[in-house]
């Protein structure tokens, strides 16, 4: 049979070769990770929703716009930008929970026993993949802005102030919700309570808090010149969730009530809402046994 | 060669290793007995570093499995057919893994040849039969063209030939000097493949014996049934015993 002859064929295994060649390196672990991401179509549909999603809607609201008289296009550069974060976050948290939803983290932690360089690998091909696929993303808004410009004759100009910051940004937050979904996914492992929990910290819990202080606060009480301290104190917090340090990462907005944390700022508390549940799943994996 | 050594595993109040103490030697095959629940795949995740002993050691070459440098190199694993993501096809899962270890392409193609794979390598593992996925399996296994091979059930699934195939397969390779480690519920099989067999139930040691020796007198299911009575965990009933109390011993 061929394969018992190919087999007897292959050199004594530990007599030739020192055993210590060819071990999984970080960056060899990347490159296994990077394999492993873009084998899996749900990542190719994530990427490709990303794009459609930033893109239409972006088109969508410029053309709803243009018929305003002090139309300004590039005011809608970042309409769609809310929508198109979930894909990205889905992308991460299947990345994260894809190896222990199905039993594969066997194959992968005992190729890689030290563990730890497999979530290092699984952090850079996700941010390598959400990266292109937000520069695409940001793309396809930019370009779904022409056709109102045209229609109303304005030309586009990108170097404009502010301009480049918000391109910038958002490409950045499109990667740093990827990465939120992957620190999120390789902490809770199950991928239905990972992607809830997911939805809901990105998506609904800050709008459910604006909401809640709208409804609290009385629209015909007399202005008193101060913020009210319960908005404050929502919109401190809101601040301080990632959507609401993220939307800093893309335009110098000033929310009342909450501390001026600028874009350098914002990105920090993103930063770190992707760092601690990611050193959390750190230790999980360092200390106790997968299975 | 494995060696394990005086290994405890507890999960919480269960043991489900007990001190258990056995070697698998190069150049042969060494068969892995028990009933479910005995402590068998325990006693494999442990050896390749996916649990932690509680007491005890089990080192691989005289190393523990995760102070390896390169362990797909030195140990070939196969632990369930369904160590693959679904969504993933053959090819893409064992290019993946060889990656980890800096393994090319000529050698992906190689075990995909070796274990017959070559027409259903571009399909989704989701898509197999279980007979495909532990071909899979074995492919990973032989990837790194390791000197020592840890087997849970490989012929779990397979179709006569495929049995046939694992059976030479094993053979062979303890005939190349690696150390085999096989765990299989097929009496039979064992009798074929094996040179000595180790026996647990209820995580502890009942036999560690060359295959001959244990079935000299009769065959080695009856030694088996002779060892393991009292180690049964889970036993069913024939039907006309449906009702009674049996009890573990009732053999």
């Amino acid at each position: 049979m061929t394969a018992t002859t190919a087999a007897s064929r292959r050199a004594r295994p530990t007599a030739h070769r020192p055993a210590d060649a060819g071990g999984p390196t970080l960056p060899r672990v990347v490159a296994a990770q990077w394999t492993a991401l873009t084998s899996l179509r749900s990542s190719w549909w994530a990427a490709a929703l990303t794009v459609v999603v930033s893109g239409v809607l972006t088109h969508l609201s410029a053309q709803a716009s243009s018929v305003d008289p002090g139309f300004d296009p590039l005011g809608s550069l970042t309409s769609g930008v809310v929508l198109s974060q979930v894909p990205p976050l889905v992308l991460g948290v299947l990345v994260g929970t894809g190896d222990f939803s199905t039993g594969a983290f066997r194959t992968t932690y005992v190729a890689v026993p030290r563990r730890w360089p497999v979530l290092v690998a699984q952090t850079v091909a996700t941010a390598a993949f959400a990266l292109l696929t937000a520069v695409a993303a940001v793309a396809a808004a930019v370009l779904a802005l022409l056709p109102s410009a045209r229609s109303r004759d304005i030309a586009l100009d990108l170097g404009r102030d502010g301009t480049p910051q918000t391109l910038v940004g958002m490409t950045l937050l499109l990667t740093a919700i990827a990465l939120l979904g992957l620190a999120i996914g390789a902490l809770v492992r199950r991928s239905v309570p990972a992607l809830t929990a997911a939805v809901l910290l990105v998506l609904v819990l800050p709008v459910v808090l604006l909401l809640a202080t709208d409804l609290s606060t009385d629209p015909l009480a007399p202005a008193t010149g101060g913020v009210p301290p319960a908005v404050a104190v929502v919109n401190t917090v809101v601040a301080f969730l990632p959507s609401g340090a993220g939307a800093l990462l893309t335009a110098d907005v000033v929310v009342e009530g909450a501390p001026d944390l600028g874009p350098w700022g914002g990105g920090l508390v993103l930063a770190a809402w992707i760092a601690l549940p990611l050193a959390a799943a750190a230790l999980r994996l360092r200390t106790r046994d997968v299975v | 060669m494995i060696e394990v050594a005086a290994l405890t595993k507890r999960y919480g109040p269960t043991t489900a290793v007990d001190g258990l103490t056995f070697t698998a030697r190069a150049g042969a095959v060494t068969g892995f007995l028990g009933p479910n629940g005995a402590g068998k795949s325990t006693t494999m995740r442990v050896v390749v570093g996916l649990e932690r002993p509680t007491s005890g050691t089990a080192t691989v070459d005289g190393r523990r499995y995760a102070d390896l440098p390169a362990p797909l190199r030195t140990v070939g694993v196969m632990l369930d057919a369904r160590s693959v993501h679904p969504g993933r096809t053959a090819f893409r899962h064992l290019t993946a893994l060889a990656r980890t270890h800096g393994i090319g392409r000529a050698r992906v193609d190689e075990v995909i040849g070796m274990t017959g794979l070559e027409s259903v390598a571009g399909r989704r593992a989701g898509t197999f039969s279980l007979g495909m996925g532990q071909r899979l399996g074995i492919a990973a296994a032989l990837l790194g063209d390791p000197g020592t091979l840890v087997l849970d059930e490989p012929v779990n699934g397979l179709d006569p030939d495929g049995v046939l195939w694992v059976r030479r397969l094993v053979r062979d390779l303890a005939a190349e000097g690696r150390a085999v480690l096989l765990s299989s519920h097929l009496m039979h099989e064992l009798a074929l493949c094996a040179d000595r067999v180790v026996v647990i139930g209820r995580g502890r040691l009942l036999a560690d014996a060359p295959v001959a020796e244990l079935a000299a007198d009769g065959s080695l299911e009856d030694a088996y049934l002779r060892l393991t009575p009292g180690a049964v965990e889970y036993q069913g009933r024939a039907v006309g015993e449906a009702g009674t109390t049996a009890v573990g011993g009732a053999r």
